[in-house]
C-alpha cells in the first residue's frame, strides 16, 4: 500500500545529527524523500530557497544556538508548509509565529506523520 | 534709633546667639521688675527660669524652642501664646513667682555676612487679656467672644503649629531616608519640587531642582513616564506601574541603562480639589525582574536539552533497533551507547559544562582492551561540551566496531591514536585512530547505524572532516575538528 505522503520532499532543518537521521528514518518509512538536513541556520535558508522541489519542511525551532525563523520566512515567501519542532512546546514560540503546527521532542512517527499531513492539507487515510 | 528702642512702651529684649541678655529697654524693664544691671550679660534662662511651677520646664522649652528656630532659621518666629512666670518681690522683701501670660516674636538680626549678631525678643504680657486660659473657671460667653476663645483659638493654632512642624519635620526625614525613591513634581511641566536621596541615586545624581521633567530627564522622551505623567495631573488618576521598564542615564555622558521599576504616581490636590502636583513613589526592581529572568531562561534551557537528549535516545533507540533483531543483543548495544553518552556528560559535569579533555574521553571509551593494546599520544586538549559528546559517542562506535570486527577482536592487534593541534588561534584537532594486527579488513558492503553515526555526527554537528579508509591491515579513521567556532547549545 502506497503512503499517503508518498514522495513528498520534505526539508529536514536540524542541528543534531542524530535527531536528524531519526527523522530521515520516519520520513523514508512514510515515503517521503528526505532534503538536507540543515545543520545551520545559513545553509536551512540557502535550501529553503533554492532547492526547486519542496513540498514541505520540518524544522528545529533552536539551531545551534540561533532561531529558525529566517528559514520559515523563506519558505512562507514561497509557500512551502512546515512544522516546528522544538523542545520548548509551541509555549516556546515567540507571539508571530503562535498558532503555527509545532511538534515536540521526542517525537513519534504518528507525530511527525500528522503534522506534515495537517499542513500539506493532506486528508488522514 | 537706640533712644526710639528705649522709649518704645513695648517691652524689648535683645539676646546674643547663644542667649545671654545683651539689651533690655526700659518698658521689659517695668514689665519684669528687674534691675538692668542684675541681668545684662547673663544668659536669659538662668535670669528668668519661669519659677519653681510645675509646667515651668515646657514653658522654658518652648521659648528656647522659639528663639533657637530664629537663630537657626535666620526667620522671625512667633509664639502666640505662652505662659512664662515671673518673679514679683513682695513688701517683705519675699520673691513670688507669678504666672504670667505672653505672646513673644523673636527676629534675628543679621550683619552684612548674613550671619546672626542678635536676636530681638518682642514680648507682650497677655495675662489680662484671658481669663479662661489664666483659671479652670468655667468660660462665660461673653469671655470666649471677647477674648478667650480668641486666645485659646491662638493657643491651639500654635500648637497645631508646633505638632505639624514637628511631623513634617519626621515627613521630611523619612521622605529623604525612605528606601524607595520619592519626588514630588509641581505644575503641569512636572518641576522637581523636592527628591530624596533614593532618587537621586537612580538618576545618577543630576541636579534636577526646580526643573521640568522634561528638561530634568530627557532621555525618558518616547518611554511614555511624561504621557503617563499629564495624564495623571490632566484626570487626577493615579497611575501605578509594575516591573515598567525605563532607560536612564546614570553617569553623566554614560550610557542609557536598563531599569525595571515599580512606581505610583499620585496626583497631589489644592484645597479645591484642583490637581496641583504629582507625588511620585516607587523602588527599582530591576535585581528582582532580571533574576526572574534568568531562572525562566534557565528553565526553558534545562527543558529544551533534556527534551533533546531524549530525542537523542529515541534515535539511538530506534536506530539500533533496525540492526539488531534479538532483543538480547539490542539491549547490551543499546544500553553502551547511553552509557557512553552518560559518560561524557560526567566528565561535563566536573567542569561545570566548561569543557573536558579529549584523552579523558578516549580512556575510558578504551579502557577495557587493557593499557597495552591502546596507544595514546597528543597534547592536552580541552574540548567544548557539544564536541566532547560528539567525539564520545564516535570514539564509541570505532571502539566497538573494533571489537567486534576490527584489531580488539583478536588477541593482538593494537589501536593507535595519535593527535595533535593545528594553528592555536583557530585551533583545529586532527586525529588519527589507526587499527594494526587485527583480521585482514574488507569493505563492508552496507553502512552500519555506527558508520553512519561517526560520518553524520563529525559533519554535521561539528562541522569537521572524516575519512574512514578500510586498508586491509587495518581501519584508519582520519578526522579534523575546529574547536573554536560558535558552540551549539
Amino acid at each position: 500500500m502506497t503512503q499517503p505522503l508518498n514522495g513528498r520532499r520534505i526539508l529536514v532543518v536540524e542541528d543534531e545529527s542524530l535527531v536528524a537521521m531519526l527523522l530521515e528514518t520516519i520520513l523514508e518509512d512514510m515515503e517521503c524523500i528526505p532534503v538536507g538536513p540543515a545543520s545551520n541556520i545559513d545553509d536551512g535558508e540557502a535550501m529553503a530557497r533554492d532547492t526547486v522541489d519542496l513540498d514541505a519542511a520540518l524544522l528545529d525551532v533552536n539551531v545551534a544556538g540561533r532561531q529558525v525563523f529566517p528559514v520559515a520566512e523563506a519558505l512562507k515567501a514561497r509557500g512551502v508548509p512546515f512544522v516546528f519542532s522544538t523542545g520548548y512546546g509551541e509555549g516556546g514560540l515567540p507571539e508571530e509565529w503562535r498558532g503555527a503546527t509545532t511538534i515536540q521532542k521526542p517525537f513519534t512517527e504518528a507525530a511527525v506523520r500528522d503534522a506534515l499531513m495537517k499542513v500539506m492539507g493532506v486528508a488522514q487515510v | 534709633m537706640a533712644a526710639a528702642f528705649e522709649a518704645s512702651p513695648n517691652p524689648y529684649l535683645l539676646l546674643t546667639p547663644d542667649l545671654r541678655i545683651a539689651e533690655v529697654n526700659q518698658a521689659y524693664v517695668e514689665v519684669t521688675g528687674a534691675r538692668r544691671e542684675d541681668i545684662l550679660g547673663r544668659p536669659l534662662f538662668t535670669t528668668f527660669d519661669a519659677g519653681p511651677g510645675e509646667d515651668a520646664p515646657e514653658n522654658v522649652r518652648q521659648v528656647r524652642a522659639s528663639l533657637e528656630k530664629a537663630r537657626d532659621t535666620r526667620q522671625r518666629d512667633h509664639l502666640a501664646v505662652v505662659r512664662y512666670a515671673m518673679p514679683r518681690k513682695l513688701s517683705d522683701d519675699q520673691e513670688v513667682f507669678e504666672e504670667r501670660i505672653w505672646s513673644a516674636t523673636h527676629t534675628p538680626i543679621l550683619n552684612a555676612d548674613g550671619e546672626v549678631v542678635l536676636l530681638l525678643q518682642h514680648t507682650m504680657d497677655i495675662t489680662d487679656l484671658s481669663p479662661a486660659i489664666r483659671t479652670d473657671e468655667p468660660t462665660t460667653a461673653l469671655d470666649a467672644l471677647i477674648g478667650g476663645s480668641v486666645l485659646r483659638r491662638a493657643q491651639s493654632v500654635q500648637e497645631d503649629n508646633r505638632r505639624l512642624e514637628s511631623e513634617r519635620n519626621r515627613l521630611v526625614e523619612m521622605f529623604m531616608q525612605a528606601p524607595g525613591f520619592v519626588a514630588i513634581l509641581t505644575g503641569r511641566n512636572h518641576c522637581f519640587q523636592m527628591h530624596n536621596d533614593a532618587y537621586s541615586q537612580l538618576i545618577g545624581h543630576r541636579d534636577i531642582a526646580g526643573k521640568p521633567i522634561r528638561d530634568a530627564l530627557p532621555e525618558l522622551v518616547g518611554q511614555g513616564y511624561y504621557e503617563f505623567l499629564d495624564t495623571v495631573f490632566e484626570t487626577g488618576e493615579p497611575y501605578e506601574g509594575r516591573e515598567s521598564l525605563a532607560k536612564l542615564q546614570r553617569t553623566p555622558g554614560g550610557p542609557l541603562e536598563t531599569l525595571y521599576l515599580n512606581f505610583i504616581y499620585q496626583p497631589i490636590r489644592d484645597e479645591a480639589g484642583a490637581v496641583v502636583g504629582i507625588f511620585v513613589q516607587g523602588h527599582d526592581v530591576t535585581a528582582n525582574v532580571l533574576a526572574t529572568q534568568r531562572q525562566k531562561l534557565m528553565i526553558d534551557e534545562l527543558n529544551h536539552r533534556v527534551k533533546n537528549t531524549l530525542a537523542t535516545v529515541q534515535s539511538i533507540a530506534i536506530q539500533t533497533a533496525r540492526s539488531h533483531i534479538d532483543p538480547a543483543t539490542f539491549a547490551a548495544t543499546f544500553q553502551s551507547r547511553i552509557l557512553a553518552l552518560s559518560h561524557t556528560h560526567d566528565l561535563l559535569t566536573r567542569t561545570h559544562w566548561e569543557g573536558a579533555d579529549l584523552r579523558a574521553i578516549l580512556e575510558h571509551e578504551t579502557e577495557a582492551f587493557g593499557p597495552t593494546r591502546i596507544n595514546l599520544n597528543g597534547p592536552a586538549t580541552a574540548l567544548p561540551p557539544a564536541t566532547a559528546l560528539s567525539l564520545g559517542m564516535i570514539f564509541h562506535e570505532l571502539a566497538t566496531n573494533a571489537a567486534k570486527y576490527g584489531a580488539l577482536s583478536t588477541p593482538d592487534g593494537r589501536v593507535l591514536i595519535d593527535w595533535s593541534l593545528a594553528d592555536q588561534r583557530d585551533r583545529k584537532l586532527k586525529l588519527v585512530w589507526r587499527e594494526i594486527g587485527g583480521p585482514k579488513v574488507t569493505q563492508p558492503d552496507r553502512r552500519g547505524f555506527g558508520s553512519r553515526l561517526i560520518e553524520r555526527n563529525i559533519r554535521h554537528d561539528l562541522a569537521g572532516e572524516i575519512d574512514l579508509v578500510y586498508a586491509s591491515h587495518g581501519l584508519i579513521a582520519e578526522l579534523t575538528v575546529p574547536l573554536d567556532r560558535t558552540p551549539a547549545p
